[in-house]
Formats: structure tokens, sequence, C-alpha cells
């Protein structure tokens, strides 16, 4: 059912859950965001049916469309610095589903961290560099997924401001110019949906399924037994709430789906525990330089109480902070005789281990400081050692290489080792490689 | 009688009670100018379920209901002594947000006041933030919050011992990440001189590096040296690419 006559609104009619809020601010900003690209002010980057569109429900019953294909990876530093498994596994599920990507050098992080942790930046300046990377996803056609839960819920709230403040639009457009970054007739580029990759996982949840059905049990994978309790990133849910998945099958539409959904698809037991809600503790600048405060709060807030309450396997997160506040600090428990080991991964860590992707090259488990190894054994994953060793292998291997200068060597193991095509060598038809100087690393490796 | 009669008990400090009273408001004033403060401040019912809530709330002396009051108050001095230490114990979770019944964003109301706080350069803001400086010099230059290189061991113990042998020849270990762009130590991805360079521009244009200036003047000379550099080398790139 369409509200006014913005084109990016459109409500589920039936309500497919019970609603509490039906009127949200949402509402205003997707008809202004239409009134913006209709006086060509901004220029909306549309989800076309190349991105295979999937349609999902926010809480309060507005139609998402989540794009599954034809996507531009924007990356997460905490992810890709310290839990590489994490953007690895979506890959890996993007090449099983034979799904066209691009994941390309020319993309900054969102730069949200810093400034909820420091205070060090501004709204002109998130939003110059959020309209940056969209633009620059723009120019390459595919669209933006975003890997971060920071990232998505900064850009969510960046979006808002800079629709409703013509001020922001202002102060931010010369920035842009300067930097070739508005189209050539001027305007602003303003994805249609700002979409995390939970939602993405969430919308292709029954092909994953069907993955685990048909390659994760040949393995001799069996989830049914694994008992996992959900942590929901509060940046996803509580940061512009009324933008993220709800769905009849999770808890009646009253909580976030996404990821809840995609464990139950698989057939693992979703646990219920008393602090569901609550945060990791995180905290931006506390996981680095307060840390006693994150720790005591992952310790006595979650760890314990799921521990306690639900004795599960596994905490299954969807963000990058979560997943090292949880995984990090549960050794240090034992100080005070607080340790309560558990597995924890992403939704799409777990759903990839599932359906048989390897636990040390893929999902890359040996970054993971929590108690992993009895999870994969109750998984069917009872050649862990093995696989471990295999992995430990490659690193030699690839150490021994470097160490001889032995790079072209190194180059030709990687083409059969990477999970796709270098960046530089497509055949799409998009021209990746501008020049020497464009693709420049800022890093010489 | 120390502390305020509606439940801010900590008492104000003596610094902030000797800074002039016009400072004072000039500080207020910037806060309030913010154009997110009208949509992130309301009515409040004092119901004090965004504090029963707040994860800080439960570690530190930090209520979230207190920073919502004392802006409906107007109360100034309390404003501006919160600006000091007390904004910094919060986790910027947003569960305040979420659970007002009148849609307050408590948390909202304090990235404002870091703004404010780093803008003006704080002592406390300054000393607070000293040991954040290694993030900050890797945004700063990189365009990347976080990268492999500044997970040393020795500044995690805590982490226990699975960290200490990951670290471990983790040159051959990002380079066995099987996807392209992925496989750098520096940075969380490989990036693009070009992309880095874009951000020295939005950090330059957005006054960025000015805040920085005033908060660690040792930190900025070591970024600018380092921004100033690679600048030099995109200039040279780009008259190679000229002249060729």
């Amino acid at each position: 059912m369409g509200h006014g006559k913005s084109p990016y609104l459109r409500y589920a009619d039936p309500e497919p859950f019970p609603i509490l809020n039906k009127h949200s601010h949402y509402d205003h900003l997707f008809e202004e965001m239409h009134e913006l690209e209709e006086k060509g002010e901004i220029l909306v980057f549309r989800i076309t049916e190349e991105n295979k569109p999937v349609e999902v429900f926010t809480r309060t019953g507005r139609i998402k469309t989540i794009p599954t294909a034809k996507l531009w990876h924007h990356k997460s530093c905490g992810q890709c610095g310290n839990i590489p498994g994490y953007p690895a596994s979506i890959f890996w599920f993007m090449n099983k589903f034979g799904y066209d990507y691009l994941n390309e050098p020319h993309q900054t992080s969102c730069t949200a961290w810093n400034y909820h942790g420091s205070g060090t930046s501004n709204p002109v300046a998130l939003a110059a560099v959020w309209l940056r990377n969209m633009h620059q996803a723009w120019k390459t056609g595919y669209y933006p997924l975003i890997h971060c839960g920071t990232s998505f819920g900064s850009y969510k709230e960046t979006r808002e401001q800079l629709i409703f403040n013509k001020e922001l639009r202002d102060a931010v457009k010369p920035i842009l110019k300067k930097l070739g970054r508005l189209t050539e007739d001027g305007r602003i580029v303003i994805p249609q949906e700002v979409v995390h990759y939970s939602e993405w996982v969430h919308a292709v949840r029954h092909k994953i399924k069907e993955l685990y059905e048909k390659e994760g049990k040949a393995k001799g994978i069996d989830v049914s037994n694994v008992r996992v309790a959900i942590h929901n990133a509060c940046h996803t849910w509580k940061m512009m709430a009324d933008d993220y998945p709800y769905d009849p099958e999770v808890y009646n539409g009253q909580r976030p789906a996404a990821s809840t959904a995609v464990v139950k698809a698989l057939g693992a037991q979703v646990v219920d525990y008393s602090t569901w809600y609550d945060c990791c503790g995180f905290g931006f600048r506390h996981i680095l330089t307060e840390r006693e405060f994150t720790r005591s709060f992952a310790i006595q807030r979650k760890l314990k109480v799921i521990a306690e309450e639900i004795k599960a396997d596994l905490i299954v997160t969807h963000d990058t902070g979560c997943t090292t506040t949880f995984e990090k600090n549960q050794w240090i428990g034992k100080a005070h005789g607080m340790y309560h080991p558990v597995a924890v991964m992403s939704d799409v860590m777990f759903a990839a281990l599932a359906c048989g992707a390897h636990p040390f090259k893929i999902v890359q488990l040996y970054w993971n400081c929590s108690n992993y190894e009895p999870l994969l054994e109750k998984m069917g994953i009872t050649n862990w050692k093995e696989l471990r060793k295999e992995w430990e292998d490659t690193v030699k291997h690839i150490a021994e290489l470097e160490k001889q200068g032995k790079y072209d060597e190194l180059m030709e193991f990687f083409k059969e080792y990477d999970l796709y095509e270098p960046y530089s060598k497509t055949s799409d038809g998009f021209k990746r490689r501008r020049s020497a100087s464009a693709d420049m690393p800022l890093f010489k490796s | 009688m120390e502390g305020h009669p509606y439940g801010y008990n900590i008492p104000i400090s003596e610094k902030t009670k000797e800074v002039p009273w016009e400072e004072k408001v000039r500080v207020y004033e910037e806060v309030k100018s913010d154009f997110r403060f009208k949509e992130f401040l309301f009515g409040c019912l004092n119901c004090g379920v965004c504090t029963a809530s707040c994860p800080s709330n439960r570690f530190f002396d930090y209520s979230p209901r207190e920073i919502v009051q004392r802006f409906l108050e107007e109360d100034v001095e309390v404003i501006y002594d919160m600006m000091h230490e007390y904004i910094w114990a919060c986790s910027q979770c947003f569960t305040c947000w979420i659970r007002c019944p009148f849609v307050n964003n408590p948390g909202g109301l304090v990235i404002i006041m870091r703004e404010v706080a780093v803008r003006n350069a704080f002592e406390a803001t300054k000393d607070l933030l000293k040991p954040y400086g290694r993030v900050l010099l890797k945004v700063m230059t990189t365009g990347n919050q976080l990268s492999a290189d500044m997970l040393q061991p020795d500044f995690f113990p805590d982490w226990g011992p699975k960290m200490q042998d990951n670290m471990e020849n983790i040159r051959a270990k990002r380079m066995a990440i099987p996807f392209d762009v992925g496989k750098s130590v520096k940075t969380a991805w490989e990036v693009s001189l070009e992309t880095a360079i874009e951000m020295y521009t939005i950090w330059r244009e957005t006054g960025i590096f000015e805040m920085l200036e005033k908060l660690d003047p040792n930190l900025y000379n070591v970024i600018m040296d380092i921004v100033e550099e690679n600048e030099e080398r995109w200039e040279e790139l780009m008259e190679e690419e000229e002249e060729e």
C-alpha cells in the first residue's frame, strides 16, 4: 500500500504483526527524500531488478527493500582488522549464490566509531564521508551493502539529518564538489535504502538454509542441538529504530528479526534470556581505554546471565564491536571466578560454518579468543584439528614464499586460494583499474 | 548544600566554580545552537526508564535522565561541569533513545556535548582522550579506524593467551585472508592513496584538523607530517601522469 506519492514509502496491508507505533517520522523522511529528488537537489540511487530485491518489514510495518545482488561492499574496519572471517564469510556466500559484487580499495571507514568514542568530528564531516562513499558506489553501479552496525546506524542518522536540514546539505555540497563527488549536474547521491549486511543475511536466509541442507549436512554437520543466545547490536536496532527488519516469525514482530530468523531457518535452537535487550559493553572508547567497564558489563550482564539461565553453546551477534567484546572478555573472568566460556561469532560466520565453510580459511576462527572448539564438535565438525593444521601449514607456506622473495609463486598461489578474482582483474565490463595512480595503495606491500 | 536538589549529586568542581559565568553561558549556547539539539530534546516525565536501562549507569555516576533534566532546566553550571568528565561515561548505545516515551535522545545530547568539549579543548577532555591517540592517528591518516597492527598483545594481556598466539606471524596470517584488498597489516583493508587524500580534504574542510591541533598539538604534528608526505606523493603521481 502506497503512502502519498513517494515510491520509497510502502506499507504492508494487512499489518504483518501487531504494530504499536504506526506513524513513524520515517514516513516524512521518504516523502521529503522524494520531493528533493523531484526538485533536482538529490539523486536517489535506486535499487533495481538487477539487485534481485527482497522485501522485508520494519517495526512500523513499512516495506523495506533489500538488494541481494550486484553489491558494493562497504567493509567494516573492525571486522577486516580484527575479525577477518566476518567479511570472508559474506563473500563466501555471495560466491556460492553466484552473485556479482565489488570489493575495492576506494572506500573509507564511516569514522563513526571515532566520533562516538572521542567526539573528534562533526555532522558535516560525517555527512561528507558518507556521501563520498555512496558516490563511489553509485559511480561503479554496485549498490552499497554496509558491513558494520555502527556505520549502518550512523549512515541512517546522517541521511535523516541531510534530508531534513538544508543547512547541512548546503555545508556539505561545496566539499563534495571539491572532491568531484557530485553528479555532473551538481546533485548529491543518496541511496534509496541504507542496508546492513545482517538484513542481507535475513533476506537470503532461505537460500542459506537450502545450502545447509545440501552441502552442510552432506559433510555431517548438524546444528539442531546447538543452543544459541542472540545478541542484537544497539546501533542496528536502537539507533534510527524504525529502519530495521521485524518479522512475524520472530517473537511475532516484537523483536528485531535479523540473525534470529537465520538461526531459526537453519534449525538451531534460539533460546531466550532475560538481558537480551542489553548492550554488550563495547562503549566505543571504553573497549580500548576503560576496559574494566567493558569487561565488567559484558561478564556480569551478558556472559554470566547467558551461562546461568540458558547454558548456550553460542552467542550469535551481527556487529563488529559486540563480537569483539564478548569473545575477548571471557578469559579475564577467571581472575574473579567468573569464567563463563561460550563460543561467539556473527550470524553469517555461524551460517557459513553450518553450510560447510572451512572454519579457519574462510571463517578464520583463529582470530577468536573464545572457546569455540566445543561448538565445532557439537556441530559435527569433528575434524577441526586437521583443518586447523591445514590452515597453519598454509600460513607457513605463505611465510616461506615471502621470506624467499618468491613473489610470482605467491601471486600464483593466491589465484587458486582467494575467494574471487582480484579486484584489478575483472571481466564484468566495469573498468575497475582506472590508472596506476588511482589504484596506488596508501601503503606499499 | 553540595550537589543538586533534584538528583545530580556530584559536587560542582572547584574548577567549574572558578570559570566566569559568561564563559559557561557561551559553552552552553554552543551546545544549544547545534542543529541536532532541537531534534534530541523534548519533554520529560522524569520516569527514569532511560537511566534504569543505561549500561553506564550500572558502573559509573552517570544518568541520562540527568542530562535531559539539566537541559530542560537550563542549568548552565551543571551542564558545564558535566562536560568535563561526566559525559564520557556514556556508552553511546542509545538504549535511552529507543526507550524514552518522549523520544528524547540523551545519547545524542551527549555526543553534541562531547564535540563541543573537544572543540573547546577542555583540559579534562585532553587527559581523557590521551590513551585514544592511536585510533585518532590511524583514522586521520588512513581513513580506517582499526588495523591488525594496533592489536599488539602487550596492550591486551586481559584478552588471554589465545590473543598472544593469534598475533604471531601476523603478516603471513593477514596474507592468508582469502579476499583481495583484505591482506594489509597497517590498514583494515588496502586503502587507495586517492581515497586517503579525499579524507584529508574532508578533515581540512570541516575543521577536524583544527580540533585536533587544539586537543593534542603533538599528535597533530605527527598526523600532519604523514598527511603532507602522502599529499606530496599524490601530487608527484599526478604530475607524472600528466607528463605521460
